[in-house]
């Protein structure tokens, strides 16, 4: 059980003998062994330039001073710099000096569209024409004024935030806080229907004109019309956030909303934030009705 | 051929000892070490356990599998930090029992999903994910609405965590039925006892809109919106914890 050369191939056997079958135990050829070594100093090379053996408490930290955290807030920083390079008037100009520069659109929108289907789409869809519980962008109805700051300044607070500055709305829930009786609730309902121009039975909307004006006109205003002070909409147009019909507006009623407009300022900058609002701009029906 | 090969080849307890310690080598240089350096996660301010209501978002995060398509670790790469914001610590995952740092993104990173949709956006897309994300492949999870949120086990969730390191204390052990509870309804003005227990960062309100029942709904969407939220990285010095 000895190994012997093999006489045709000229190389040892392993010496494991099978009933007459015997094994030869050619070795694996050069070039994988000049690699398997030639890895094994590169291990050495990067062992020594890169953060690489651990010990107790530390590790070698390697001649490079390597660290992928700090390597990836540089690269960040550099993307920033390159950004704000291509965005120049976005970086120093106001937001409203921007909104009337005409040639800002054609060189800006694209890149506007993706930061926007990034962060704002999912609720205002991707055409910007919202969906129930959040508004569309571009029918020229606001809530808190169509001026670029004002617009810009609900981006950076968002609405009913976290955020120490937060623009703050809320429909109270007059059924459910028991403000209003259930009987109550029907008659301004049917007064909201009446203002919106929607089928409606007109003594109950009657009585619901005086509960309207004693409860509701402090922020809707008189006759519904909505108040951009306040962030209330107007009862008046066919805008509805929540949906049109007496189902829907008896809900708010008895429910309440706060619909929640996050605050961007943390996640982006400036002047992503005035880029958005002039897309918000470009896309919409400007100022036709408030 | 070389004897000592043939040996050991021949011997097969020995091979198998030997085979033992040469496997166990890549565990014993790049895992155990991870236990006794110092640095391995970062010490920064803000960090706290999960609030009750929280961790039972966790758990419905956890049975659902949430994790199978949804990473938490946003890596130091330059394409992970422009689209999720700032890399994921150790520290922000060092009370996950087990964590969810997971390997595959069919969905977005959410390590630092909190804050950026409202409550409202939430259950709309949790209930009916194709109503409001076009061509989305998540799967509804309509019935959380549904399901009153069970509250009795937290109180042993807690001490199963705290076994495991997380710094529950008893006071929050004992309360934790009642935390659940109340950071689900703003009218309890319960938030200061909670802000008490849990520290400033945290959000009190009905989170499913359905302020009359504290649902499944309810813990993910909290657990979802605390999500990277409770380190401050504008006053993070990132020298401090290079790596």
């Amino acid at each position: 059980m000895t190994p012997e050369r093999d006489e045709v191939s000229g190389e040892l056997t392993t010496g494991h003998e099978w009933n007459g079958i015997k094994e030869l135990n050619t070795p694996i050829p050069k070039v994988f062994r000049i690699w398997l070594w030639g890895s094994i100093a590169i291990c050495v090379v990067y062992w020594l330039l890169y953060p690489a053996w651990p010990f107790v408490s530390d590790y070698t930290k390697g001649v490079l001073g390597y660290s992928s955290r700090l390597d990836v807030q540089e690269k960040v920083a550099d993307g920033r710099a390159f950004r704000a390079e291509s965005f120049a008037p976005f970086e120093t100009t106001d937001v409203t000096t921007l909104s009337e520069d005409p040639d800002l659109q054609a060189r800006y929108e694209p890149a506007a569209q993706v930061l926007y289907r990034d962060n704002c789409s999912v609720c205002h869809g991707r055409d910007l024409q919202g969906q129930e519980s959040f508004p569309n962008l571009t029918d020229g109805h606001w809530l808190w004024s169509s001026t670029p700051e004002e617009i810009e300044y609900t981006l950076q607070v968002g609405i009913n935030t976290t955020h120490q500055d937060t623009r703050y709305a809320e429909m109270p829930a007059f059924g459910r806080d028991e403000m209003l009786a259930a009987a109550e609730i029907s008659d301004v309902t049917d007064y909201v229907l009446q203002i919106s121009g929607q089928p409606h039975d007109a003594t109950a909307a009657a009585r619901g004109e005086d509960l309207f004006a004693e409860n509701c006109s402090g922020c809707h205003n008189d006759g519904g019309v909505g108040g951009l002070e306040s962030g209330a909409p107007s009862l008046t147009d066919e805008a509805w956030i929540y949906g049109k019909g007496p189902d829907a507006i008896l809900e708010t009623l008895k429910n309440g909303r706060a619909g929640v407009m996050p605050s961007w300022s943390t996640r982006l900058s400036p002047a992503e934030i005035k880029l958005l609002t002039l897309y918000v701009l470009w896309a919409g029906e400007g100022d036709a009705k408030q | 051929m070389d004897t000592k090969h043939a040996k050991l080849e021949r011997h097969s307890m020995a091979f198998a000892t030997a085979i033992l310690f040469v496997a166990s080598l890549g565990g014993l240089f790049e895992i155990a070490p991870l236990f006794t350096i110092e640095n391995t996660v970062e010490k920064v301010d803000g960090i706290r356990p999960y609030t009750p209501l929280e961790l039972a978002g966790f758990d419905i995060y956890v049975r659902e599998g949430c994790y199978a398509c949804h990473s938490q670790m946003i890596r130091t790469l330059k394409s992970d930090v422009d689209r999720y914001g700032p890399y994921s610590l150790a520290a922000e995952s060092m009370y996950d029992h087990p964590h969810q740092w997971g390997s595959k993104r069919t969905g977005p990173d959410l390590a630092r999903i909190g804050g950026k949709y409202s409550d409202d956006w939430h259950v709309a897309h949790l209930s009916a994910p194709r109503a409001v994300v076009e061509g989305s492949v998540m799967p509804g999870y309509a019935f959380l609405s549904d399901v009153s949120l069970d509250t009795a086990r937290l109180p042993s969730s807690l001490i199963a965590l705290s076994r495991t390191g997380v710094p529950y204390t008893d006071i929050q052990i004992e309360n934790a039925q009642l935390d659940a509870s109340y950071q689900g309804d703003q009218d309890a003005d319960y938030e200061d006892d909670l802000i008490e227990r849990y520290g400033p960062n945290v959000q009190v309100r009905d989170f499913d809109g359905n302020p009359d029942r504290l649902t499944e709904m309810d813990a993910l969407v909290a657990y979802l919106q605390m999500l990277g939220t409770l380190v401050d990285f504008d006053t993070l010095n990132h020298e401090e914890i290079a790596r």
